[in-house]
């Protein structure tokens, strides 16, 4: 049997999560020893049209983008969307809640008018996406985890639990015990609370859980003296493509 | 000698003599000795230590109970080989002493120890308990939501090697097992405490109980099996459970929840791989779901009054103990703060 040949494209991003993937190190040749890289504009300069499985960076920003992402999806078997960029739309998503023309010209100078963009928008806006490797970036080893699902014909796991999990598990003090804000309780869980182990507080960037209380969320933040305002910012860090964020 | 004196400085050269003889001792930490991190400071927890001057034992409650090195947050069950075929089960083989363990967190590992004993036993929980030591203390603070009182969890009888009482100058040890007999050997200056001594313990012990009265049930707690009959439909599920996040928190830090997750993690050739088990929580959304998407505990209502049946009612059913012992955890770490069994069972009992 031959090797699931593997295609990875980028769109609007940093490339970050790519290079996550570069960065597999221990583990990149067993990666490698599984599939067939065919495309990886990043890495490689071969390239190819015939892929079983495409893994896409970033968010859709341009129409023109629109069309790439439908001929992906057309020739790939799975299709993942791999980093915040492309699962929820990401930071792209800040720009959705400003003028458009004011932040194309902050960008893009007097060159401005050579790119037509428009609101940016997760991959599964535009076409069906059959997994999603969240987080800003993503997290290397629940990469691999999901890569190994797939590979297995699995339905990959992926936790639809808020952060508190893996920060209990973690042994961490409970930032919201220490009067400050944390978006974990309504954050997808899956990055083992890497953040708050590390003395932060949970940006949000998996997105949120399939059902966020968010009802929880504005009364526990009304108690910590958090605005309403403030909130919304967070929210729309990572996650302004949702409907909480709009 | 069941009743001993170990002087304050016996102790101290004790627990040095445990860690120069290469014992691996987990002891309270104050955070802010654990963590760098600004704020966490005032929170206590168990991790190993390696002097005696990085332990406390005037801690109120730790926020993770000592289950956590009976039943690891991961804990990884067997390996297996496909071709050819084969398993090997892990034996856990780690020797550990647990300094420092308060009479309600002692009663939640005998509640486990029945559990796990039931049949289908569970060997990997029995092999690390039988190769956990447990040193008891008597707390001396309450913590502000504890109310271990009211659950008669004040003080335990048996479960601990040794359990420590500090009643000034000296700490009265009460020997509960061989192992502790033994262990009582390598303390020095310890000797066979006088009558007055073992009076001292009653007060100090008495004192305890009065600060953590401060917070408590109105009534018995082993009413609970029947107060919690027919209120099933009450409002009290709906109405506090609007504000739940579903994070599982009351149960990840519960010392009597022990439920989890089994998944496989196969290698990338698909050739060998792992089992390994992960703390769960009936408080989460999907804890209920089952193939095909039904979920039997699909709303919010249904698993934050599931964890108060299970408490009050379920597991004193099955094994004859009601599954709280009042250590206040998920009252004082619930996000939301609504996870507070004080509250929600003096107002069942009020009937309103």
């Amino acid at each position: 049997m031959s090797k699931p040949r593997v295609a990875i494209f980028d769109f609007a991003g940093c490339e970050g999560d790519q290079l996550q993937i570069v960065n597999l190190e221990e583990v990149v040749l067993d990666v490698l020893g599984q599939v067939e890289i065919v495309t990886w504009r990043e890495a490689m300069k071969e390239q190819s049209d015939h892929y079983d499985i495409a893994l896409v960076e970033g968010s859709i920003t341009r129409k023109s983008d629109e069309e790439r992402i439908k001929a992906i999806r057309e020739k790939a078997g799975i299709l993942v969307a791999i980093g915040a960029c492309a699962t929820i739309g990401g930071v792209n998503c800040i720009k959705n809640f400003q003028d458009e023309k004011f932040v194309r010209r902050y960008v893009y100078g007097d060159k401005a008018h050579w790119y037509n963009t428009y609101a940016a928008r997760p991959v599964s806006a535009v076409v069906p996406v059959d997994a999603n490797v969240h987080g800003c970036p993503i997290n290397r080893e629940e990469f691999v985890q999901i890569l190994k699902a797939l590979l297995q014909g699995k339905k990959p796991f992926i936790p639809n639990y808020p952060v508190c999990v893996d920060c209990k598990k973690a042994g961490n003090v409970c930032v919201l015990l220490k009067g400050q804000f944390c978006m974990g309780p309504v954050t997808r869980a899956g990055c083992g609370a890497c953040c708050i182990t590390e003395g932060a507080y949970c940006w949000g960037c998996r997105g949120l859980v399939d059902d966020p209380n968010m009802d929880a969320a504005r009364e526990l933040l009304g108690r910590l003296g958090i605005s309403a305002g403030e909130a919304l910012g967070q929210i729309r860090l990572y996650d302004g493509y949702g409907e909480e964020a709009r | 000698m069941n009743l001993a004196i170990i002087e304050k400085e016996g102790l101290r050269l004790f627990l040095a003599e445990l860690l120069r003889r290469k014992n691996t001792v987990v002891g309270v930490k104050d955070q802010s000795a654990v963590s760098s991190i600004p704020g966490d400071s005032g929170f206590y927890t168990y991790a190993p230590i390696n002097s005696p001057e990085e332990m406390t034992l005037s801690f109120d409650v730790t926020l993770i109970p000592p289950k956590k090195y009976l039943l690891p947050a991961y804990e990884q069950l067997l390996t297996f080989n496909l071709s050819p075929g084969s398993i090997k089960a892990d034996a856990p083989k780690e020797e550990l002493i647990v300094f420092g363990v308060h009479p309600y967190d002692i009663i939640a590992i005998n509640q486990m120890d029945k559990v796990f004993s039931a049949v289908p036993q569970d060997n990997h929980y029995l092999e690390r308990r039988k190769r956990t030591t447990i040193i008891g203390i008597d707390p001396v603070k309450a913590a502000p939501r504890a109310f271990w009182s009211s659950m008669g969890a004040d003080t335990v009888a048996g479960g601990f090697d040794l359990m420590l009482t500090d009643i000034g100058q000296c700490y009265v040890t009460e020997v509960g097992s061989k192992k502790g007999a033994s262990l009582l050997k390598m303390a020095p200056g310890a000797r066979e405490a006088a009558p007055a001594e073992a009076k001292e313990r009653d007060k100090v012990r008495a004192e305890a109980r009065k600060r953590c009265d401060a917070n408590r049930l109105n009534f018995s707690y082993l009413e609970l099996p029947s107060l919690l009959d027919g209120k099933e439909e009450h409002v009290i599920w709906e109405e506090k459970s609007y504000l739940c996040f579903s994070c599982g928190t009351c149960n990840l830090v519960c010392p009597t929840c022990y439920c989890f997750d089994v998944r496989d993690d196969v290698s990338i050739d698909l050739k060998k791989g792992s089992r390994y088990r992960t703390w769960d929580g009936c408080l989460l959304s999907d804890f209920a779901q089952v193939a095909g998407g039904g979920n039997f505990r699909g709303h919010r209502a249904d698993r934050y009054r599931h964890r108060f049946y299970r408490k009050g009612q379920f597991i004193y059913r099955r094994f004859g103990d009601i599954a709280c012992v009042g250590c206040g955890r998920c009252s004082a770490q619930c996000p939301s703060d609504i996870a507070d069994p004080v509250a929600v069972f003096n107002r069942l009992k009020e009937g309103i």
